[in-house]
């Protein structure tokens, strides 16, 4: 069984700051990590490994730098790691990344399961996955939390609103994953880092994929995007101090004021 | 095999990172440090394989470890010392108690000790001093008597005691110096061997997650096997060897230590808002609290990154180095750690918040692994023989590298350093031609300005170069506003203080010739705009630590 799981090298958002004079993000300095999302369905994919004995690829599309979290990805257990890194990769949106990592998932040979994360934390538009779905012709199963795999199908659970459900499908499929909420991401131990050097991480540019240009970059991407801004900031709350009596008096005070009763 | 490479290195400080996170909470370390607690089972954890496996570095890859080079083992206790320096001290006795193997071991001993390191996850203390043995380990004591059978020498009986041991009493296994009839030797000895027994841990001011013990020897059998590179005589060249590699973890520790110090009081500066803004944008508070010591750090950073690649090369010596990056930068982080209990205030000097236990943990730095009164000696002697040797040309030259830095890289402030080492290399052979280095303090005070001025040296090489060292959080434009700082401070302070120290010891003829030496006309027109820097680098320290 051949799994690729797509991942990608995102900034740390939680340590993202807004410049307090131009409201725009400020990423120097920020650390780049792996996109939790990814890295859950990254852990997902080895949990398979383990129990079939899967090969696990892994595949991002980015600069060189992007190779570090394929390198965690290898020392977490992946079998071989590729990076799509070409000028003519740059300014895709979702629909043109999704086309490229779709051409390089054939490229690899057969697939049975493409495994991504619902969505990267930078852009939260969780369109990817189902791009290369889409791109690959293949079904697809989103906001999966769980997976097994065995005698060629999967078995997922998928969040629905308000309830779980459990799919089974047939190979080849693409789901996309999120995690639970008490997720903790795994890191390797140092001898699992050290053996990662020794695994194959390859490099694949636009050509050797065979994509065509036209459906790259800047001229493949349908998405115009108008601006970016933060959300308003929310007025400061107001405190205050006093008896039990007396707060519950201000309580009743403002929700008649506010007309709520 | 291949040697760890930069990517692998950032994953395993990563892993690191993750696990003191998840593992390691500040209220588990709070109430070690309370009860003088050794985290043994935390310490085994971090040794198993699977988990984090720190420890395989520093045992070779034929042996089943990493083979961490001296880059790899800095950076780590750089991380470790930021998470507790207690935690990290004990790390570095496995890596301390290990060393003798490494330089002195043959094949075999190396084969079977480091496989069992490996594989049992063993801790290693490594036991040196005594009562009369500190730095000075000619006084040693502890003794090793042969036991002969059939006229072979079959083993030792070691007799004697040692003290302020790390891990001394939770170690499986221990490097011992003993003198052999022979000379000096190195020994390992297991726990649990007949006659040697562990005193109780010491009630220390600091690094109270650290185990320090005493440890006594009544007759202790080992077996030849047991003497470290099997023959007698090698114990001094073996512990001196790798003097320059263990002060330089020593520096890192100092380093991380005072590294987290600091970015605790500019994210509590950050937020702490008094007169109208927050204290991170008052200058006086940054510049006098904060700022002087975040550009020591990137300074050490560069001296510690330029030895360990030495040391990469070279594996052992750069004895000189080693004590100037340890003087260096523990001294540095030492008093980084005050000043940022004076940054905090009240909270500062409360056990809430953790900089009161840094402090008291940070200052075993400028303590263990020799003095910083033993570091200024020690390298005082080693440049004083470069300087006689090369009759008076060492830092001479060195100021003409700080010139050609300065000629293709202007805005690191190479020229004033150029002088200052000029300066420097004329106090130097003024002290000769007076004999004042028969004055100690003299040559302690030497070895200050020697080290001073060679770390802000690497600082201008490290930068002269365009390269950022691993590990720094700067840009090279904030980089190089500290490098000015660093350089031009530096040199005033080896001018004016080798010429007070001069001419408080020696009966000076022509005092404005000794002033005229000093280069301190020259250095002061290029002083200006040290202030302006300052304000640059705190400004990017505010920025760089809110959380």
């Amino acid at each position: 069984m051949n799994i690729i799981v797509c991942i990608k090298q995102v900034p740390d958002s939680s340590r993202v700051k807004v410049d307090p004079k131009t409201s725009t993000l400020v990423r120097a300095g920020v650390p780049s990590i792996l996109n939790p999302y990814d890295h859950f369905a990254l852990t997902q994919a080895l949990k398979i490994k383990k129990a079939t004995g899967a090969n696990v690829t892994v595949l991002s599309m980015g600069p060189a730098q992007a190779k570090v979290v394929i390198r965690l990805a290898l020392a977490l257990g992946a079998d071989k790691g590729i990076l799509l890194s070409d000028r003519a990769f740059a300014g895709s949106d979702t629909w043109a990344t999704a086309y490229a990592l779709a051409t390089a998932v054939k490229k690899t040979g057969p697939v049975d399961l493409v495994m991504c994360g619902q969505m990267a934390i930078d852009g939260d538009t969780a369109q990817t996955g189902p791009g290369i779905a889409y791109h690959l012709g293949i079904p697809q199963i989103t906001f999966c939390d769980d997976i097994s795999a065995s005698n060629g199908k999967i078995t997922v659970g998928k969040i629905i609103d308000g309830g779980h459900q459990t799919i089974e499908a047939d190979l080849p499929a693409l789901v996309t994953m999120t995690m639970p909420p008490d997720y903790e991401p795994e890191y390797p131990s140092f001898l699992g880092a050290f053996h990662a050097q020794e695994k194959p991480l390859e490099t694949w540019t636009a050509a050797f994929i065979g994509a065509d240009p036209a459906k790259l970059g800047l001229k493949g991407s349908p998405t115009r995007v108008d601006r970016i801004f933060p959300p308003p900031a929310r007025p400061k709350g107001q405190v205050f101090r006093g008896s039990a009596a007396e707060l519950s008096a201000k309580v009743i005070e403002i929700l008649k004021k506010e007309n709520v009763i | 095999m291949p040697k760890i490479d930069a990517v692998t290195r950032e994953l395993m400080l990563d892993s690191l990172k993750h696990y003191a996170k998840n593992k390691i909470s500040s209220d588990f370390i709070r109430q070690c440090d309370a009860k003088n607690e050794f985290p043994s089972d935390l310490i085994k954890d971090m040794y198993k394989k699977d988990v984090l496996g720190v420890n395989l570095l520093l045992i070779p890859q034929e042996y089943g470890g990493l083979g961490g080079s001296t880059t790899d083992i800095y950076r780590i206790c750089e991380a470790l010392a930021r998470v507790d320096l207690g935690i990290a001290t004990s790390v570095f006795a496995t890596f301390l108690g290990s060393d003798p193997l490494s330089v002195g071991g043959t094949p075999e001993q190396k084969n079977y000790w480091f496989s069992r390191i490996a594989k049992e996850s063993l801790l290693v203390a490594y036991g040196a001093t005594e009562t009369d043995a500190g730095s000075d380990l000619v006084s040693l004591r502890t003794r090793a008597e042969h036991v002969v059978e059939n006229g072979v020498v079959k083993g030792y009986k070691i007799s004697g005691s040692k003290m302020w041991i790390s891990s001394g009493g939770v170690a499986d296994l221990y490097t011992v110096l003993a003198l052999a009839p022979g000379g000096p030797s190195w020994f390992l000895v297991e726990r649990g061997a007949p006659g040697f027994t562990q005193d109780v841990h010491e009630d220390k001011h600091g690094i109270r997650l650290a185990n320090t013990a005493g440890l006594s020897f009544d007759e202790v059998y080992v077996p030849a096997f047991n003497l470290i590179g099997g023959k007698e005589g090698q114990g001094f060249l073996q512990a001196q060897a790798v003097f320059g590699y263990t002060r330089l973890m020593v520096a890192a520790l100092g380093l991380g230590a005072g590294e987290e110090a600091i970015e605790i009081a500019v994210d509590y500066a950050n937020h702490r808002v008094q007169a109208g803004g927050p204290l991170s944008e008052k200058q006086g508070y940054m510049h006098k609290l904060i700022t002087p010591h975040y550009i020591r750090f990137e300074a050490a950073r560069a001296f510690i990154d330029e030895t360990a690649k030495k040391l990469d090369v070279s594996n052992h010596g750069q004895a000189t180095e080693g004590a100037i990056a340890k003087y260096f930068a523990s001294e540095a982080g030492n008093r980084a750690a005050e000043d940022a209990i004076q940054a905090l205030g009240g909270f500062g000097y409360t056990k809430e918040f953790p900089v009161e236990k840094i402090k008291r943990d940070v200052k075993i730095t400028c303590i263990y692994e020799g003095t910083s009164e033993i570091m200024e000696m020690t390298i005082y002697r080693g440049r004083w023989q470069e300087h006689l040797k090369s009759r008076g040309l060492y830092y001479a030259n060195m100021a003409a590298e700080m010139d050609a830095i300065n000629a293709k890289t202007p805005d690191l402030g190479a020229d004033a350093l150029a002088c200052g080492l000029r300066g420097l290399a004329k106090l130097l052979e003024e002290c000769r031609v007076q004999h004042l280095t028969r004055h100690q303090y003299v040559t302690f005070k030497l070895g200050n300005l020697i080290a001073r001025a060679e770390v802000a040296a690497a600082f201008c090489r490290t930068l002269g170069k365009g390269a950022t060292v691993e590990g720094c959080k700067f840009d090279l434009e904030t980089l190089k506003a500290m490098c000015r700082v660093n350089a031009k401070e530096a040199a005033f302070d080896v001018a004016t203080q080798g010429v007070k120290l001069i001419l408080g010891a020696a009966q000076v003829a022509d005092a404005a010739k000794l002033l005229a030496d000093s280069e301190l006309s020259s250095i002061q027109t290029k002083m200006h705009g040290v202030t302006e820097d300052m304000d640059k680098v705190s400004a990017k320290l505010r920025e760089t630590f809110r959380k």
